[in-house]
This record gives C-alpha cells, structure tokens and sequence, in this order.
C-alpha cells in the first residue's frame, strides 16, 4: 500500500541533479575521510609562516598564525557534515512527529499545541532566536544545534501535518482504522512512510540551512566552539581581507559555495521529480 | 465564538508564548551584565548591590510578570549601558533600520517578481534554466560571504573603492546612496535568488490553472497573461509573503548588515544589547517584533476574510 | 527624527505605516541622520574641526561609568577634573586642572586642602534655572563623590576612594543620604576643599586626575535621570552636540576659562617635540579647537581606510597595516609617502597583557599537598618557559609589543630595564626537563581550561598557546578552549574563579606601579582584580608596607622585590605592553596621547598651517 504510492513516484533524476548529487557525494567521502584521519589533521598547528602565498607546502596559504588552510579547509567539511546531518536528521525527525501528532489529530488540543508552539517560533526573529538559544546552553558543544533544531522542525511539521491529514482519509487508511489497528500502529506503516518525499526534501533543506546558519553563528562568536568551520575562517578572513590577503576567504567561501549549490541543486531534483507542479515552494 | 475574537485570542496566546520564551532565554538564561557594570576591585557586597539594581535578585514570576506589564504599558524603561531611554533608542534607530533596509528589501522582491515573470514566461527554455540556475546559485552563497565579497570589491583600494567601508554620516540625498549603496546590493544578491524561487513557483502553478489555458486558447499574447492574469491572481501569496518577511527581514537581516557596516539602527541596537547584556533594550526588541508580527498576521487574515469569506 | 517623534515606537511595524515609510523613503534618509548642516557656521573659514577615530565607543557619557578609555577620553573634555596631567613631560606629571594648584597636604599625609579657580561655569542647560550654568563650588567636588559611593548611580569607581576617605563608607551604609556631611570631604567654602584621609594615600592626586572624579552638577544628574548619561552637563572646555553608538560630535565650550597655554609648563622640549609644530601656540588660550567629530570605529581595516580616504584627521594604525605603513620597525618610522602628509608617534600603552594560572585552582594551583604544591609550580613554570613571547609579539603584535619580564609593564616610573629577562625567554628544554623531574608525562598532565571572550583573536591567540605547548609535549586535547559569547560573561567566570587560565588586559590608572602590584595583593582575590587569586605573605607584607609611602628609591627597591616574587611563583605568564602607532595629519598641530594624558589633550589641538614638511625623528 504504502510502498504502491511510492512506486507511483519514478524517480527522474535531472542533469542538474545528477550533478548536484555528485558534488554532495564528493564533499560526503572528503568528510569520511577525515573521520577516518586520513585528511585534514594538521589543521591545529601554528608552524607556517604567516600568510604564506599558495605553493607546493601551503596548497592554499597559510593564515595570520601561520596555520595551513588547506588543511583548514578540508577539516572544515568534516564539521559541516557533522553540523548538517544531526540537524536535518534530528529536526526533521522532531517536525515529522509533531507534524504527524497534530495531522492524526486535527482540530485537537494536541494540534492546537502543536501549531501554537510552531506559530511562536516563527514570530521570533531566527538569527535573535538561534543566538538566544546558543547563549543560554553556552558551555555546552551542542548550543548550536539545538538552537537550529528548535527552529527548524517547524516548517517539517507544517507540511507534515498537512500531508498526515490528506492521508488520513485515504481508503488504505480508512480499512486499516475499521479493523482496529492502533493509531500509532497505522500512522508508523501506513501514513509516516508515505510523507517520506517531504521529508527527504526538507531534510536536505534543513542542512542547507543548518551549514549557512553556522557560518553567521561563528561569524558572531556562538557557533562552533573547539574546532575549525568555514564560519570561523570567515571570520578570520574578514580581519584579513581589508590587509589584502584573501587566501583564507576564498577557500572557505568557495568550499561551502560548492557544497551548498549541490545540496541544492539535489534537493530542487528530488522535489521536481516528486512533484513537478509544487516545485520549489 | 466570532471570527475575530478567535483570531484575536489565537494571537494573544501567541504573544503570550513568544514573550515566554523569549524571556526565559534571552532574560533568564540570557548574559549577565552585573560584571561589565562593576569596577575594578569590586566587593561581593558591590556585586549584590548592582544584581539588585538589575533586579536579577528577583523571581522568574515577579520578573516576567514586570516584563508584560511593562510591554503592554510600553513603559519600556532606560537601557542598562547608557541610561537612554528604549523609547528613545527606539526612536533614533527605526528610521536608520527602515532607510537602510527598505530599498534592498524592495528591489529584491520586484527584481525576483520580474525574474520569475521572465522565466514563466520562457518556461522550460534557456532563459528559464538560467534564470533558474542563477537563483540557486544566488541561494548557495553565504550572507556573510557576500558582504565581505562586495566589501572588497566595491569599498577597498584592491576593487573599485568607490564607496565607504562602514558607517553612516547621512546628511542628504548624495550622502544616503553614497552609505545605502553596498549594504542596499548586499541585501538584494542574498534575497534575489530566494524570490526569484519562490515567486516563480506561485507563477508557474498560477499559469497552469484552466483559466489561463482559456485565455492562451483565445490567443492572448504572453505579456498580457503575465501582466493581466498571472501577477494579478498571484497578488495574494506576494502581499503575504511581503508581509510576513518584513520584521524577520528587518530585524534579523539588519543584525548581520548593520553590525558588520556599523550602522547605528535597531539591528546593531539589538546586537549590541545581546553582547552587552542589556536586558531592557533586548525585552523591547523580542517582544514589539513578536508583536509586530502577530498584529501583521491577524492584518493579513483579516484582509483574506474582506477577499474570501469562505477562510476561516 | 520629526516623522517619528510624535509616534509610538511600536506602530512603524504596521503596514498602514509602512506605506507612508515607502512614501517618506527620501525624508528619513535625511532625517535618520544629524542635521549637521544648521550647525556649521557656513563658510567660515576661521572654524576649526579636528576628526579623531576611536577603537571602541563609550557607552555611558556619565563620568561615574567613565570605566574605560572611550568614555574617560569624553569625560575629562566634557566636565573639569582637579587635576590632569602634562601635555608634553614625560614620565607624566600632575598638572592642576580645576584646582589652583597642587594640594596642600597636612604633615601627617593625611589632609589634603585644595583650592579651586575662581569663575567657573556649568554650561548653560535646561537643567539649571533659566537655563544659565550656574557657577561651580566646591560643594559640587562633595556631590560628585558622594554621587559615586550612591549604589543608584552604580558607579564604577568606587574602589578609587574605597576605605581611604574618613566617613565615606559609613555614609554609603547609612543610606546614602545627601544631607548628610561627611567629615573627610568637605568644602569650607566655595572655593576650598578639604579631604581627611583614613590613612596616607600618596596616589590620591592622581585619582583626582581620573574621569570619575569629574564634576558634575546636582541639577542636571535630578533633572535627567537615567538620562543624564546621554546628557552632559559640565564646566569641560568642550559640550556635547550629538552622540551614538557610531560617534560624537563636541563644541568648544565658549565659557571655558581663559587661560594661555604655555610650552614649558606642559613640558615642552624641543628636541623630542620641535617638528611638530607647538611653538606657535605659546601664549594661545586652549581649547584650540571649535569642533570634534569623534568616529568611533571597532573594525580596524575600516577605521585606516577611512584615514587614508581622509575621512579621519587622527588613526591608531591597525596592526595589520603596520607592514605596509612602516619603512623601519626600530625606531618606528613611516614610510616616505605617508610621511609628507603625516605625523607619527609609536605611543606605549600603559598598561599589558597577561595570562594569569589561577592559584585556587588545586590542578594548577597551591595544592594542600606540599609535594604537589611543588609538582604545580613546576608545571607552571614549564608553561611560562614553554610561552614563545617573540612569535606572539611578532603575529600579533608585529613585533611592535615590548615584551617585558613581571608584573611592572614599561609606562610605569619604577620599571627595572636591566631585569632579568629568563622568564619571558622560550627554553623547551628547561621546560621539559622541568616536566620529566617533577613526574609531568603527558599521560599524567592535568586538562588545561584557557578561557576566552569569543572572538577571533583571542581565538588565535587560544590557537598558538596550544601550539606552543604542543612543542613540550602537551596533548593538544588536554587544552581546552573554554569560551563565552561576551565580555561580562567572561569576567564572571573568572571573579567566581572558574576559569584555570585567565588572559586580561590591565591599563594603569596613574603612572605608580602600586596600581599593578595590587593585581596580585591577597586581599584583592577575586571578585577583586587579582584574577590569579594570587596569595602570598612577603608580598602582601611588602605591598602593605610600601601602598602609603611617597615614591622614593626605597619604595622602588620594594616594588621590583615584589617583581621577582611574582616571577618566581610562576603565577603568571607576563607580559606585553603593545606600542600603538599614532597618525594624525600634518595640518595640525598636536601630540596625541592614549595613556594618562589621554583625553586631556583634546583641548590642545589645533589646525595650523599644512607649511611642516620635515621628517620628524621619533622620539
């Protein structure tokens, strides 16, 4: 049933997005292996000279304390990744629950909630809230995701709540209700599944948004706390951009441009391909 | 229960909850400015006396309590750095904010409406897939690297150097495109891609609908469905969209803008408060935006209730 | 600002206001701004404007809250202080201001009777009756100080006068009634002051040198509230016209007394400063100046390339530019370009730059343990060792910083340059000798918690400490970055003793080291300003018995023993005076000053001709 709504929807990858998946893919194994500690470990040590030009020893210069930017750079895909998948897994998750609470139950005191918080979340101004948020848990590694997860879910949850309550009135649904399964049960096989298309693709928005989101977050001192990102050598740059040395800007601007255009490009190809009339909303 | 009294109740619990939340973080939780305000050698009894100043020493209850009552009063009190009045900062900072602000925000959105007009009517084509490649492009740069990319190129000896870096010293027309110029570009390249998308979304389903396929039957040229039939069926989702983007743009957009050029409205107001601690003018800032926007939310509802009596 | 005056603040947000903005778009691009247009007196060429960039704004014009060097540079120009210090005499000397001359103090050193001139005037505000400055009195220096020590001013520089003045503190208890007199703050009349002191106090003059003992009217701070901080009301030579977050517009204050300003009484001395130009204006009465535009600008790059658009008569030269604005490093020298079209003054802060170990951290610390009392010192002392005060000097500081040994920086009269300068010289393998004896393995060392307001220096500067100890071996994971998102919340992490490694600035007070000794006095633990909870008793002893002596060979013998006490401790890892360099454009006549002169120097500026095309020498 639910598996039959999903074959309706043939996938039709386009050009553009067949690009876009493989930059994502290409940043992804640049990622894994600096995990695995293959890359990007020598992003700490100060032992260059300072602004070094590029070259066969600095790849891509060397910063104000003589620290090697490539290897900056490329540790910095690490922290995107990180950033990005807890953020688009965990909020999406959270939208999809919530979302699916107050679709089930429309017009309940648990919708009403639901779409409350939401309505307050969205009436305060994102970078004040994400910086309240990231203020009030400092010290902890995590203020910055949780404050783009407690902004994030609700867009997951607005559309998830409008799918749920579409779907809910579906026959497969209906028969289901009629010979007494749990409400939990119908929703996790019947209905969850069937708004995975919104949630594939507002995941991928979400890390989209969580990696622009951390660049303005280091840029005002909240983000990433021990580590490199882009957003911190954005930073960086913008002290040594005006002296006119443009190394550290251009390998962080560039890395998290391509990035960015291919998780974009990817996700305008999954909502094409899911549904070519609602594309890009 | 009426219509607007439902509404009117909807958006008084939404206010309640956004100055809840708003206060318990960004008060409660929020900086503590007790130490920027000691001297040198100060003693706990001096740290006492400026925490009570503050009124830190009071309850989560008591202290809410004083912020709506304050709020609904609009007896914001006097910020906590400088002792001038919230009014008062209010008052000098709004106008900075709006001139800054309003040209971006506005040619953004009517570059993105022409834009996404252009490529509707060239659907499918080339000018269409560039149109659309540019704004994804214009959606994967950073605002941040767009500030600092128009900053080199446009106000420092290595580009053009034709404008300032920072500041605001307006005293007349020259004086205000000379300042408003690169932030007012800033605002545009990040904004433009967005709306580009999202407006040419609405046009592109507006232009499926039947009665369009009806006019292009009887032959009407495709300046006349875009300019008749399609912006104008589509003037709903564009007002709203205007409206519901217009505190975030102002307040948020303008925090990064205004803090990086040094401009003296309420964004820069606001992050100063957020570094510094300033509770008052932090509380005015959260709550008039959320009430902004709530008043603008039961605005725009009620403007669909005259359209369209049908929503509810 | 007319659009909106008469409106409530909450409503430009609806859109029916919107729509009359997007029609006003044109008016409040000129009414968002000053209206400096009606103010200028036209094209009068006799007007004299000076514009001077500042690094940081004040946020507060109130002299109570002139805690830092913005606001105390507008303080002493905006209100009078008794005393101020020397235009051109280095070491800096006291100068009377206010005062007729210097104090008369009691053979015991214990009351002080100072004079004030005659004819002074508050500017004319609506505070006062008929908007005329009234004269200012003696009993006015009363207020002013019993103003401070009123907790609803919150003011910042109590712990100048703190304990020193005979019934100031109890009158603070008894409730800081203003009716009430206070025996060691008195006027006995108009004209005359006298101060008692608890015990002798040789640095009182240069208190009353400070900001914050600025005088200022009753009226005015009853008339404006909370709003007197953004409305000066003084007897300075210059008012206030305008004042934001982004600047300050002053004017010569026409009331200002008349006096002719003389070279040698400033300390003039041709051969340090004949080419700037000073000679011309014996005999002038200050201030010289009719306007002051002050920008304040935090981001450097900004700040310079306002200068060099001309933009800006006076710059702190960022340190990013000095490669290219420098032709030598030693003496400071400009390169020839810049230096046809501009004066250059490499200007010593007073003050430096220091990493305290916080002592009443056991993992670092005193330890109760005697035998890991000793391991801790040496852990610190490897630390210090490990420390590459040339590379910090030459990345942050384009080796422009002068690196000194102690807790006695440069700009104070008793530093010792013949010290010993081990401590601030880099020996990995003392360090890791040092280690290896007392049992340290990298197994064994403690986690290091370096805290930091964020930012991206104080980040690097995190940044090459654990690159300078990850060359004696230290696990770059065992030192960790412990940051907070502001200034405040930085500094209650540490005055509650949280933080293991505090990084601060000091900048003295008054050119005495006691102002630098007392950062590591016992009694001064935080929330005091000894940040390194520093305890010691032949340093406690020492500071007690030297704090009420007059500056003499001896009291400097005592003071630089406390020097090596420090350094012995390993308690700190100490320290950099940074050297600013001073532009400021050859049509005026001036020599700018950021440490105790500070602000005073306003008032001596003065646009000569562009004629001066000699390369000066540096001094």
């Amino acid at each position: 049933m639910a598996t039959e709504i999903l074959a309706r929807r043939k996938m039709r990858i386009s050009r553009s997005g067949l690009t876009g998946l493989v930059i994502v893919i290409f940043f992804f194994l640049l990622a894994v292996a600096v995990w695995a500690g293959w890359a990007g470990q020598n992003w700490s040590a100060a032992d260059g000279e300072r602004w070094a030009s590029p070259g066969s020893t600095w790849w891509f210069g060397t910063n104000q304390l003589g620290q090697d930017i490539f290897e900056r750079a490329v540790y910095s895909v690490r922290t995107a990744f990180e950033i990005g998948i807890v953020v688009s897994l965990l909020s999406t998750a959270l939208g999809a629950a919530l979302g699916a609470v107050a679709g089930w139950r429309s017009n309940t005191l648990a919708d009403g909630t639901v779409l409350w918080l939401a309505g307050v979340l969205d009436s305060i101004p994102f970078y004040l809230f994400v910086a309240a948020v990231a203020f009030a848990l400092q010290g902890l590694p995590w203020a910055m995701h949780v404050a783009m997860i407690a902004t994030f879910w609700t867009a997951t949850a607005r559309l998830a709540r409008a799918e749920v309550m579409k779907i809910k009135s579906r026959e497969f649904v209906l028969s289901a209700r009629a010979i007494g399964l749990p409400s939990w049960l119908i929703l996790m096989r019947h209905v969850l599944p069937n708004t995975l298309h919104i949630l594939l693709i507002q995941a991928s928005i979400s890390f989209v948004a969580a990696i622009k989101t951390e660049v303005i977050l280091s840029f005002l001192g909240l983000g990433v706390q021990d580590g490199v990102s882009w957003g911190l050598m954005l930073a960086e740059s913008t002290q040594e951009v005006l002296a006119g040395h443009f190394n550290n800007f251009l390998a962080a601007s560039i890395m998290l441009f391509l990035l960015l255009l291919g998780f974009n490009l990817l996700s305008d190809a999954l909502q094409d391909s899911f549904d070519p009339k609602q594309a890009a909303l | 229960m009426p219509w607007f009294l439902r509404k009117l109740s909807h958006g008084g619990l939404l206010i309640l909850g956004v100055t809840f939340i708003s206060f318990s973080l960004m008060v409660w939780f929020g900086p503590d400015q007790t130490y920027t305000l000691i001297g040198k050698n100060a003693t706990t009894e001096q740290i006492a006396e400026v925490r009570e100043q503050l009124g830190y020493n009071q309850s989560f209850v008591v202290r809410y309590g004083h912020y709506l009552a304050d709020l609904f009063t609009f007896n914001l009190g006097a910020s906590n750095s400088s002792g001038e009045s919230v009014n008062r900062i209010l008052q000098k900072t709004i106008p900075v904010t709006l001139a800054l602000m309003l040209p971006g925000f506005i040619l953004g959105n009517l570059l993105g409406i022409a834009l996404a007009l252009l490529a509707t009517g060239k659907k499918d084509q080339w000018t269409d897939r560039l149109i659309t490649g540019f704004s994804v492009t214009g959606m994967s740069i950073s605002f941040l690297v767009v500030i600092i990319f128009l900053q080199v190129l446009l106000c420092t000896p290595y580009g053009l150097n034709l404008f300032p870096v920072r500041g605001w010293q307006v005293s007349g027309l020259a004086s205000y495109l000379y300042y408003v110029t690169v932030p007012t570009l800033s605002l545009i390249f990040i904004t433009v891609g967005y709306n580009t998308r999202f407006f040419r979304a609405v046009f592109v389903e507006e232009a499926g609908k039947d009665h369009i396929r009806t006019a292009r039957a009887y032959g009407a040229s495709t300046m006349t469905i875009l300019w008749r039939h399609v912006l104008k069926n589509s003037l709903v989702p564009i007002i709203t969209r205007f409206m519901y983007t217009i505190p975030l743009v102002v307040i948020s957009g303008s925090l990064l803008i205004e803090s990086y050029f040094g401009i003296p409205g309420i964004g820069k107001a606001t992050f100063d408060a957020v570094t510094s601690g300033d509770q008052p003018v932090l509380k005015a800032v959260v709550g008039l935006t959320a009430v902004a926007f709530i008043v603008i939310q039961l605005f725009t509802d009620f403007i669909y209730k005259l359209v369209d009596p049908r929503i509810a | 600002m007319t659009c909106w005056g008469k409106l409530n603040p909450v409503i430009p947000f609806t859109a029916k206001l919107l729509t009359l903005c997007l029609a006003a778009i044109a008016l409040l691009a000129v009414t968002a701004c000053d209206d400096r247009s009606s103010a200028e007196p036209g094209a009068d060429h006799s007007y004299r404007i000076y514009r001077h960039a500042m690094d940081g704004a004040p946020s507060s014009l109130d002299p109570a809250q002139a805690s830092n060097i913005y606001a105390n540079f507008l303080a002493v120009n905006l209100y009078d202080t008794l005393y101020r210090y020397k235009y051109l005499a280095r070491p800096y000397q006291v100068e009377p201001n206010l005062a007729d001359g210097l104090p008369q103090v009691s053979s015991d050193g214990l009351i002080y009777t100072i004079g004030i001139k005659p004819g002074v005037h508050f500017i004319d505000d609506d505070a006062f009756p008929n908007g005329q400055g009234r004269a200012l009195r003696a009993e006015d220096f009363v207020y002013s100080i019993k103003r401070q020590f009123d907790p609803k001013t919150r003011a910042q520089g109590t712990w100048l006068w703190q304990g020193r003045i005979v019934g100031l503190d109890e009158w603070k208890e008894n409730g800081s009634d203003y009716q009430q007199d206070i025996p060691g703050l008195k006027a006995l009349d108009d004209r005359t002051l006298q101060i008692q002191l608890v015990a002798p106090f040789p640095q009182l003059v240069h208190t009353l040198a400070q900001g914050y003992s600025a005088i200022v009217p009753r009226e005015a701070v009853e008339h404006y509230g909370q709003e007197f901080a953004i409305h000066p009301v003084g007897s300075g030579p210059f008012k206030l016209q305008r004042f934001n977050s982004a600047g300050a517009v002053l004017l010569r204050n026409p009331g200002f007394r008349q006096e002719p300003f003389s070279l040698e009484a400033e300390g003039f001395d041709p051969a340090l400063h004949g080419s700037y130009g000073l000679d011309a204006l014996e005999g002038l009465a200050p201030p010289f100046t009719d306007r002051i535009e002050l920008e304040f600008i935090a981001e450097d790059a900004s700040r310079w390339n306002a200068f060099l658009a001309g933009e800006l008569d006076f710059v702190k030269v960022p340190v990013s530019q000095f490669d290219q604005v420098l032709q030598r490093r030693d003496p400071p020298t400009l390169e020839a370009t810049l230096a046809e079209k501009y004066h250059l003054l490499a200007n010593l802060e007073s003050g430096f730059v220091h990493t305290d170990f916080n002592m009443s951290d056991s993992k670092i610390g005193e330890h109760p343990d005697p035998l890991q009392n000793v391991r801790n010192r040496a852990l610190r002392c490897a630390i210090i060792k490990a420390f590459d005060w040339p590379k910090r000097n030459e990345v942050f500081y384009y080796n422009i910083g002068q690196v000194f040994p102690g807790i006695i920086p440069p700009a104070a009269p008793e530093f010792d340059p013949q010290q010993d300068q081990s401590s601030v010289k880099r020996d990995l393998d003392g360090a890791r000798a040092l280690l290896a004896e007392h049992g340290w393995n990298p197994a064994n060392l403690p986690v290091l918690e370096y805290g930091f307001p964020s930012s991206v220096t104080e980040r690097q500067m995190f940044e090459q400490f654990r690159s300078f100890l990850g060359d004696i071996g230290y696990p770059p994971e065992k030192i960790r970055p412990l940051t907070f998102a502001t200034y405040g919340d930085y500094a209650k992490a540490y005055l509650n003793r949280e933080v293991m490694l505090v990084t601060t600035g000091w900048t003295m007070d008054y050119p005495d080291a006691e102002n630098t000794m007392q950062l590591f006095y016992g009694p001064n633990a935080s929330p005091g300003s000894n940040s390194a909870n520093y305890q010691n008793d032949e340093f406690d002893r020492l500071y007690q018995s030297s704090s009420s002596m007059q500056s003499s060979p001896l009291r400097t013998t005592m003071y630089r023993n406390m020097n090596r006490i420090v350094i012995d401790d390993c308690a700190t890892i100490s320290g950099v005076s940074r050297k600013l360099i001073l532009l400021w454009s050859r049509n005026f006549r001036m020599l700018p000053d950021r440490s105790f002169v500070g602000g005073f120097f306003f008032r001596f500026v003065h646009t000569g001709s562009p004629g001066a095309t000699t390369v000066e020498q540096v001094p």
